[in-house]
């Protein structure tokens, strides 16, 4: 099966049934297997007339009680930050799948590139805090969807499966699941008001018609959804429920692998590098290399960091100029080695051992 | 049913001195607490609504209502009337 | 039961300035809801960004205020998601014909069952008055104080031309002719557009001798014309006033929808 593909099954798993999106490679195949899969399964899909449209309409689905999600690319995932911003404020479940490629601007169309992680994380303004993922494999391209939808409706956020051009375009033989656990976003029981949020931070979800009357507004809101613009005090507590709720279940919702963590060389990787990095480790045992490999980036697991005590120095490969490399810089004390790749293709095993080799002669 | 003038929604912009059709509403001289000059009443009585709405059970004329942009003029019901108790002392 | 029932008592007086037409456009399609007998459980009112799209939030309904200019996608799918929804969009120039635009055709174009109710004022008026694609030639704003050098749009004929299944113009004096316009809004399956040219004495009155909330509802009622008379007029050749407001039903028909409810 083909990654994009395996994306879209590992939705319909999860529960969506609402599918708008724009076509841009390379994450089309995505689109057209839920135009293939939605009308057989009672869904909707329906191809917008541009990016912005798409996650509008993908927001508005949610607001019925949907799950709902759309798939892009970079220059989609651009149009689509100003809503993503209302899909934070309003606090809407939905799931983007961005199938990066290279930039900026139109760049590499067909080739990989993972230079749109800081833009998930910081794109939109104000201040924020997201939920994103990155598969590394087919078979994760279809379990880390059900999970992305999981956490949206979870923590009541977008949630981001951040993948890149190689493994959206990957066939692999994949293993789908007889049952999946599926999260259901929790109703907002009567008696409360809309935005009123329980200690997680996450209010229960007033779904449309069924006699909420809810006010949604990306305007700074009240407990009860109705424009309070002016208030100061209102609004940070606001802004810092929002960042909250995500933020402290840092350690909770942290999904990573640890490979050989008595290292001294550790790799931190995430996505397509990842395949790579495995390779070199697993070529050269004698090393002594170690691999923290990162499903879900963001909110950072900076703590993932401290199961390596004995690392010397850390080695971030990425399909970019070290995006990811600089979080991890932030948090520990040892130098961090950015291992960029530009261009599109894989990092080769022979640049990572000039890394390490280079990192080692520090 | 009786035309009353919501003081804390009216804005003070005159449109219903123009749409009624008896020239029921008369531009305000005198400024409210919010500083907004609301309309007065000449003789409300006349309002085909205040008169007829009960007979037909339904909103009669009410373009005024309709045109306020504040949501500010509205009917009444008026307590029923009760004869004045007289005493007439001797 | 009233239309006045159908707002949010707690939350007015609401923010527009003293004789701002959107008022009188929110009691009207107010009244055509509840002429309708829709149940406000079930009805969603969706708005972009603007003075017109503060309209949602003053009604005890379902409503989403969302981002400049995409109104029309947000409802889009709302009622795709749930056709049961009966789903009303507040919009207005800027926001429909400006940033919006290319959502606005397509919504036409997909004849998706959705009523737009367009609070046409000339202007953007949250902003504080700066020329918008329907600001007519000649006519003074922020950022046109030479007068407006653009051709406007014509809405109605945009939406005609992109396949809505019902479009209608008048005026915020015009009330009864728009609650009755909204009401066969609600009814036709497809998407109905109603323009509505709007009063902003605030922005537009001002600077364009307009001054008294009365002189625009004076405008309004002077300057439009029926579609039937104006049909007649060009049909015998006749001079046409060049500041005519064209006002009526300009189709009414049965193509294919979306969002319908089987």
């Amino acid at each position: 099966m083909q990654g994009n593909t395996a994306s879209a099954e590992g939705a319909i798993a999860a529960g969506c049934r609402f599918f708008g999106g724009y076509p841009i490679t390379p994450s089309t195949e995505v689109a057209e297997a839920m135009a293939r899969r939605m009308p057989k399964i009672g869904g909707v899909f329906v191809q917008m007339e541009d990016e912005i449209a798409s996650i509008a309409a993908v927001i508005g689905a949610s607001w019925t009680g949907k799950k709902a999600m759309t798939s892009t690319s970079g220059p989609g995932f651009s149009l689509m930050l100003e809503n993503i911003g209302f899909a934070l404020m309003t606090e809407t479940p939905l799931v983007i799948v961005n199938v990066q490629r290279g930039g900026p601007s139109t760049g590499q169309p067909t080739m990989s590139a993972q230079g749109d992680m800081l833009q998930c994380r910081f794109g939109s303004h104000g201040d924020m805090a997201v939920i994103a993922l990155a598969p590394d494999s087919v078979q994760e391209m279809y379990d880390l969807t059900v999970k992305a939808f999981n956490l949206a409706e979870r923590f009541r956020c977008p949630a981001f499966l951040m993948a890149d051009e190689i493994i959206g375009h990957m066939r692999e033989r994949i293993e789908l699941p007889d049952h999946v656990d599926v999260v259901d976003r929790r109703p907002l029981e009567s008696g409360h008001l809309p935005y009123e949020a329980g200690e997680d931070g996450v209010p229960g979800f007033p779904v449309f018609g069924t006699g909420h009357r809810v006010h949604v507004t990306g305007l700074t809101h009240d407990e009860r959804g109705y424009p309070v613009t002016t208030d100061p005090v209102l609004h940070e507590a606001l802004v810092r429920r929002l960042v909250g709720k995500v933020e402290n279940a840092r350690r909770e919702i942290a999904d990573y692998r640890v490979t050989n963590p008595d290292a001294e060389v550790v790799f931190v990787c995430y996505g397509s590098p990842a395949r790579a990095v495995q390779q070199v480790v697993a070529d050269h045992p004698d090393l002594g290399l170690g691999i923290l490999r990162l499903r879900l980036v963001w909110p950072f697991p900076e703590h993932a960091l401290a199961e390596f005590p004995n690392a010397r120095v850390f080695l971030v490969p990425e399909q970019n100029l070290g995006q990811v490399a600089r979080e991890v810089e932030r948090h520990v004390l040892v130098p961090v080695v950015s291992v960029p790749k530009l261009g599109g293709e894989l990092h080769t095993p022979a640049e990572l051992l000039r890394a390490i080799e280079e990192a080692r002669s520090r | 049913m009786k035309l009353v003038i919501d003081e804390n929604r009216c804005k003070g912009c005159n449109l219903c001195t123009l749409v009624c059709p008896y020239r029921i509403f008369r531009p305000g001289t005198r400024a409210n607490r919010k500083g907004v000059l609301v309309p007065e009443l000449d003789r409300p009585e006349r309002c085909t609504n205040c008169r007829l709405q009960g007979l037909y059970g339904r909103t009669l004329c009410g373009v005024c209502q309709l045109t306020c942009p504040d949501q500010a003029i509205g009917w009444v019901r008026e307590r029923p009337y009760e004869p004045a108790k007289i005493e007439v002392e001797y | 039961m009233s239309f006045a029932d159908w707002l949010r008592a707690d939350r007015l007086p609401h923010i527009w300035c003293s004789g701002c037409s959107n008022g009188t456009i929110l009691n009207c399609t107010l009244a055509a809801v509840e002429a309708e007998g829709w149940d406000p459980d079930r009805t969603v009112f969706v708005s972009g960004i603007g003075c017109s799209s503060r309209a949602p939030g003053y009604i005890s309904t379902d409503s989403l205020h969302t981002t400049h200019g995409r109104a029309l996608a947000f409802a889009t799918g709302v009622k795709l998601a749930d056709p049961s929804l009966n789903v009303v969009v507040f919009t207005g120039d800027g926001d429909l014909a400006a940033i919006g635009g290319n959502h606005f055709i397509h919504a036409c174009r997909r004849n998706i069952d959705l009523t737009v109710v367009c609070m046409n004022n000339l202007i953007y008026g949250m902003t504080g008055g700066q020329g918008s694609p329907t600001t007519p030639i000649g006519a003074l704003s922020t950022t046109t104080p030479y007068g407006a050098s653009e051709p406007a749009f014509d809405l109605v004929a945009l939406a005609v031309a992109a396949g809505a299944n019902h479009v209608a113009r008048w005026t915020a004096y015009h009330v009864r002719e728009l609650e009755r316009a909204v009401q066969t809004g609600l009814e036709t399956p497809g998407l109905s557009f109603i323009e509505v040219r709007a009063g902003c004495p605030t922005n537009y009155g001002r600077k364009n001798r307009l001054r008294e909330v009365t002189d625009l509802a004076e405008y309004f009622r002077t300057k439009s014309m029926l579609k039937a008379k104006f049909d007649r007029l060009v049909a015998e050749g006749r001079p046409v006033p060049s500041d005519a407001i064209v006002v009526g039903e300009f189709v009414r028909r049965s193509n294919p929808a979306m969002g319908v409810v089987p």
